[in-house]
């Protein structure tokens, strides 16, 4: 009777996660393993299997660049996301006037779609934006335009202008959640503002920071509509794989090669990050 | 007036100053970008080093409101992201509840797996959904491009609903029961009042994902399922500026109004998922 009850209970268990399995399975898992079997194929034929794609990709000296150069844009986006999200955060949390107003417009860049955002950012970084109007009125020893658009540091800027909210979303809710009382005992016992701050706050948000910049550098190393437009002749992985489907005839088998490159860095990176943070992470 | 106050204000203390020039800083970085697409748009003759256009017109919008069915592609984009909304939401209210409610072996290593579609690079499952849906003909079809925007809004509903089924305490099921109410009635009067709010914020958070996804839709679709993001893509790829500029203008309205109702309902934060460490 009770084995009877305990089995009904698992199988509505299971009906229920049914839908979700589904969708994993149908819409990611096959997909990728479509992706898989696609990189092993010979281009253009359903037949054979070969690894020539991977290793011409490999091969290639230009791999080693593109690879290279994903990598320098989400470090160095996650990087710049971490150290200006702990100052607005740091600041944020005095309440300065209008701080409401500053928490939405942190918010600005991931509820407006990234391709206008990066439209904007285009034209304010080009030749005749404004940073460069602006550089070049104000700043001295500068009396030529930044080419600023189409570099690595540009993209850099463009990447940490669209993906800092996470990191600084995490890092806010973390510092609010964070007990006075702590900082006031470091400040009865004697430490004074910088000593707290280096040895009292930070310790006690890096989980927060580290929460919030793992999903910055996925989204940052991801990227793909970025770099597309924006980009210009750097390409990193995820623009490179897009480039092989529009040759004609399409390079289905190299796009998927790379795709599955691209996938296991970003797998073998995350779980580095975790193991750094010893707690799951989305 | 305010910002000169607060300006007047900042020059007694220098630490405030700082404080909000840095402020004031970081504001300007994040609405120029739309100030100068705004000035773009309605400018004529903007050319060289000025700060401002020289003369100011509407012919860019009637260009725009003429090559492009700004209106259609509004619909496309909503109708696609509401599919999308209710196929995750039907995936995700059983799938989170039996999440959040049993006891599952495995359960972590499960949530991993159901949450992998956030950590892979959308690009490298997008080329065997694309694949697929040829095969399929699902491209350039409304459902199709909103079913492979589920791959990536159906984890974030799980997540969300498990949370939230988790959350329904035991206790007041159980007074439910103990006054009467049998499941029906206990279900309707009770346990949906109190998921309803994780409800609507797994809807908002899967319509804001759909809504500006563009490597999933850009693989799918066609000329009659033209959204948003791809809209601005395609646009920008013609290289008119201007027009471009007044086409982005107008697109985003529909968007700003979503968001403005969205976040009247529910804490902004939630949109960029600020809720339990994701």
């Amino acid at each position: 009777m009770k084995s009877g009850s305990t089995r009904r209970t698992a199988l509505v268990t299971l009906v229920m996660l049914l839908p979700g399995l589904a969708g994993f399975f149908g819409l990611f898992f096959y997909p990728m393993m479509v992706t898989v079997v696609r990189s092993l194929r010979p281009e253009g034929v359903q037949v054979g299997w070969t690894s020539e794609h991977y290793i011409s990709f490999l091969m290639e000296p230009r791999a080693r660049e593109v690879i290279l150069l994903t990598f320098v844009l989400s470090v160095g986006a996650t990087l710049l996301s971490i150290l200006f999200s702990v100052v607005l955060c740091l600041v944020l949390r005095r309440k300065p006037q209008g701080n409401r107003f500053y928490r939405l417009t942190m918010l600005i860049p991931r509820v407006v779609p990234g391709l206008i955002g990066a439209l904007g950012l285009l034209l304010l970084f080009g030749s005749r934006g404004w940073v460069n109007l602006f550089l070049i009125e104000f700043v001295p020893f500068i009396d030529e335009p930044l080419s600023l658009n189409y570099t690595v540091p540009g993209l850099i800027i463009f990447y940490f202008w669209l993906y800092f909210p996470f990191t600084a979303v995490t890092t806010l809710s973390t510092l609010e959640a964070l007990d006075p009382a702590i900082e006031e005992a470091a400040d009865v016992s004697g430490a004074n503002r910088w000593q707290i701050l280096r040895h009292v706050v930070l310790p006690l948000i890096m989980p927060g920071i580290l929460a919030g910049s793992v999903l910055t550098f996925m989204a940052a190393f991801g990227a793909f509509s970025i770099p597309l437009i924006a980009g210009g002749n750097y390409r990193p992985l995820s623009v490179e794989i897009y480039r092989q489907i529009n040759f004609t005839p399409a390079r289905w088998s190299a796009a998927s090669a790379r795709a599955m490159i691209m996938a296991v860095l970003q797998v073998a990176f995350l779980s580095i990050y975790m193991r750094i943070l010893r707690r799951p992470v989305v | 007036m305010t910002l000169l106050r607060q300006y007047l204000r900042a020059l007694l203390n220098a630490r405030k100053l700082l404080i909000y020039t840095f402020l004031l800083s970081f504001g300007l970085m994040i609405y120029t970008p739309f100030l100068i697409i705004v000035f773009r748009s309605v400018g004529r003759g903007w050319f060289g080093r000025m700060w401002l256009p020289p003369e100011y017109t509407l012919d860019w919008y009637r260009w725009a409101i003429e090559v492009t069915d700004i209106p259609g592609i509004t619909v496309n984009t909503l109708i696609i992201a509401a599919l999308a909304v209710i196929m995750a939401t039907v995936i995700g209210i059983p799938t989170g509840w039996a999440f959040g409610r049993r006891r599952i072996p495995g359960k972590e290593l499960l949530m991993a797996m159901i949450l992998l579609p956030r950590m892979i690079p959308p690009i490298a499952f997008a080329l065997g959904v694309a694949q697929i849906f040829y095969r399929l003909q699902l491209i350039d079809t409304h459902f199709g491009v909103a079913l492979a925007h589920v791959a990536v809004c159906a984890p974030y509903a799980i997540l969300v609903l498990s949370a939230t089924f988790e959350g329904l305490d035991e206790r007041v099921l159980e007074a439910a029961a103990v006054c009467g109410a049998n499941t029906l009635r206990s279900f309707f009067h009770i346990v949906l009042p109190l998921i309803f709010p994780g409800i609507l914020s797994s809807m908002i958070f899967t319509f804001t994902t759909s809504y500006n996804e563009f490597t999933l839709t850009l693989m799918t679709y066609g000329k009659d399922t033209v959204t948003l993001p791809v809209r601005t893509y395609l646009a920008i790829g013609e290289g008119y500026w201007e027009v471009t500029s007044a086409m982005s203008i107008l697109l985003i309205i529909p968007s700003l109004v979503v968001l403005f109702m969205i976040q009247r309902q529910v804490a902004p934060e939630k949109l960029v998922g600020g809720f339990k460490g994701v």
